[in-house]
């Protein structure tokens, strides 16, 4: 089953002769469990495209399915559930509140989601301890190294049990090792979990290890590679 | 998000720059401070003269002057006069119209409800003094108009009042004193002079001798801001002195009177009262009750808190200003933490009620702290204003609060802090959660 579908994505930023069309008409289907790839120049597209499938940003054109719901279709209530309940999200520049706690920043989707407060610190020092931080659940965000902060936010991501964890590169603010470290989380939780992972990315290793490969430039996918030996997998893609 | 975590999160959203959240809830501390002192000080001085005037009693008594004399009053204070010479008008402003004849107080006799009518004669008095003493002392002495009139009587050590209001209708004459002439006449004590003899001076206007004439001492006053430092005379002692200031002169000269008073009939209820009034003016005269009389230095003095509460309202504005300002700073420095939770899920109207919660808890921190220290200047204040300038008013208490008025202030206070909340609390609900976090 497809977790999120597009087809014929377009998105154009500014008016008239400052258009500019900075994704050309995309068609994808990312299935429940895959790890997908998006890969490409600075510029192309890559953000924009997660953004779109994300629901953060609407399409100037096109259409956007999630669990075979039209997006456009859903109400802005539904859209934050959604975004909320089956969404988690990684980007590079890890996006923390820096004075809070480590372990409040991991509750923040738990607290919106609206749950109680014994359940919610019990979930996030779940989340912590499935990233290796649970010692950690009293310091301040600021004070943790860059491979710590990633993997609070990881925490963060998989605390509400998402389907889809978005991460708009991930590693690219880690050097190698510690990157490593944060790619081998991400994909143990989309072996263990089956949880769907959508990465955007310009390293071509990490790249490589995901099921799918998404190439884009100038705003269309030039090459949809599958992983070589993984590719036939739950009845491979269409 | 559930609403008590919209609340908390919108609390220590405001602890994380406490410099500024203190200094702008110091604004509206003074802005709140200064309406609700004021408002206290209003109740205060209105409840005491509400008090004086229940104790005066005054039902059914009504004092009377022709229209003549007040425009005349007025126009020298500089009320609508201006400096253009006024030309004479013999209905306007002849001394006669001035005066009530005998003839007018024969007809507000006859006006339907109007029970008897004194005219108040010119008493004058030069210095009051008795045997116990050579010191003489000023004195403006002036006729107890009815027996309506019931005003304070001081109280002696054992809790009861040193003696009583002059009886207007004694044939002995008699006079109330004004709080401290005991003392200074050489009694032991208030309690002390009451039934002994005091001399007045009066001048016998024909011939400026001075005479002698003697009064008994019926009781002694309070203080109070409707006696005006007038000593209450009856009326054989009001003759007396009107025997000796108008000796050799035309009985005339002593009929002229400006002022009268008149008792009337309280069942006629308050339509009762404005029918005399309007009956007297159609004689060219003006009456007013006791309370008219207060009511005019209560708006006075309504005036003077008005200015005060205009000021407390102008820093309440700035401070409003100031929580716009706050939270357009705040909503600049989280955009990024406000993208990350739309990202993550949060509406739009939640996060409308975080800034605006962050808002109101500045309008109520400010006003509460604002009543708070109000309360503490109660505390404080009236203690140490009825020791010093008020010690000759006993039962003023300058600050009055009513609890009411409190809490409807703090509630209004929260209420403008939220409308000055709503323009900052928008733009960060409007905020686009890619925007924000591609801001660095
Ligand atoms: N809000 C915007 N207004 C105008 N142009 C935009 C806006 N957002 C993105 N763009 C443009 O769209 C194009 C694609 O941007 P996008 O952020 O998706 O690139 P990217 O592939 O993620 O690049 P990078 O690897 O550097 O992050 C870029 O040329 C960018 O300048
Ligand atoms: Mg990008």
């Amino acid at each position: 089953m497809n977790v999120i579908a597009a087809r014929g994505l377009k998105k154009s930023y500014g008016k008239k002769s400052s258009r500019f069309d900075a994704l050309r008409g995309i068609d994808i289907d990312i299935k429940e469990g895959e790890s997908v790839a998006i890969i490409g120049k600075s510029g192309s597209g890559k953000s924009t495209l997660m953004h779109l499938l994300a629901l953060l940003d609407k399409p100037t054109e096109g259409k956007i399915g999630v669990n075979g719901k039209i997006a456009s279709k859903l109400k802005e209530r539904q859209v934050n559930k959604l975004r909320n309940q089956e969404f988690g999200f990684v980007f590079q520049q890890f996006f923390m509140n820096a004075n809070d706690s480590v372990l409040s920043n991991v509750i923040l989707p738990l607290k919106i989601s609206g749950i109680s407060k014994r359940e919610r610190k019990n979930r996030a020092m779940e989340a912590l301890k499935t990233v290796e931080l649970d010692d950690k659940a009293k310091a301040k965000a600021r004070d943790l190294s860059g491979g710590q902060k990633q993997r609070v936010c990881i925490a963060r991501a998989l605390v509400n049990n998402p389907k889809v964890i978005f991460a708009d590169e991930p590693t690219g603010n880690l050097d190698s090792t510690t990157g490593e470290k944060i790619e081998d989380l991400l994909f143990s939780l989309n072996l263990n979990n089956r949880i769907t992972l959508i990465i955007v990315t310009h390293d071509s290793d990490l790249a490589a290890r995901c099921d799918r490969q998404l190439h884009i430039k100038d705003g269309k996918i030039k090459k949809d590679l599958a992983k070589p030996k993984a590719s036939v997998k739950k009845g491979g893609r269409k | 998000m559930k609403i008590w975590d919209v609340i908390t999160t919108a609390n220590s959203n405001l602890m994380r720059n406490k410099g500024r959240t203190f200094l702008t809830i110091l604004a509206i501390f003074i802005g709140s401070f200064t309406i609700i002192a004021t408002s206290g000080i209003r109740t205060g001085v209105n409840n005491y003269i509400d008090a004086q005037l229940d104790s005066a009693g005054g039902e059914g008594y009504i004092e009377i002057m022709p229209e003549a004399m007040r425009d005349m009053a007025q126009s020298q204070m500089g009320f609508g006069g201006g400096d253009e010479p006024q030309e004479y008008d013999p209905k306007k402003n002849s001394a006669e119209m001035r005066a009530i004849n005998k003839t007018d107080l024969a007809k507000i006799r006859k006006i339907k409800g109007v029970q008897s009518v004194k005219p108040a004669r010119n008493v004058k008095a030069e210095y009051i003094t008795s045997s116990e003493t050579d010191k003489k002392f000023v004195i403006s002495p002036q006729a107890l108009p009815s027996d309506r009139i019931n005003l304070d009587i001081a109280k002696g050590k054992d809790g009861k009042p040193d003696g009583r209001l002059v009886s207007i209708n004694d044939p002995t004459p008699e006079i109330d004193l004004l709080p401290g002439y005991a003392k200074a006449l050489g009694f032991k004590s208030d309690e002390d002079a009451v039934g002994k003899t005091v001399k007045l001076g009066v001048v016998e206007s024909a011939t400026m001798q001075v005479r002698t004439v003697e009064a008994r001492v019926a009781g002694v006053l309070n203080k109070s801001v409707i006696n005006m430092g007038r000593s209450w005379i009856n009326t054989a002692l009001e003759d007396k002195i009107l025997d000796i200031t108008y000796a050799k002169m035309p009985q005339s000269y002593r009929d002229q009177v400006y002022f009268a008073t008149a008792e009337w009939d309280t069942k006629l209820g308050d339509k009762g009262l404005e029918d005399i009034k309007d009956g007297l003016k159609k004689l060219g005269y003006i009456g007013m009750t006791m309370e008219d009389e207060v009511g005019m230095v209560k708006s006075f003095f309504d005036a003077i808190i008005l200015v005060f509460t205009i000021f407390g309202g102008i820093a309440l504005l700035a401070a409003s200003i100031g929580i716009i300002n706050t939270l357009f700073m705040a909503v600049q420095e989280r955009t990024r933490e406000i993208g990350l939770m739309k990202a993550m899920g949060l509406g739009k109207g939640k996060i409308f009620l975080m800034f605006s919660i962050e808002a109101i808890s500045l309008g109520f921190w400010g006003s509460a702290i604002g009543v708070a220290a109000a309360y503490l200047a109660e505390v404080i204040v009236n203690p140490i204003a009825a020791d010093t300038f008020l010690s000759g008013l006993p039962g003023f208490e300058l600050i009055k609060y009513d609890i009411t008025t409190l809490a409807l202030l703090i509630l209004l206070v929260m209420l403008i802090a939220f409308l000055a909340g709503t323009l900052p609390a928008r733009r960060a609900s409007k905020k686009d959660p890619i925007e924000a976090l591609r801001y660095e």
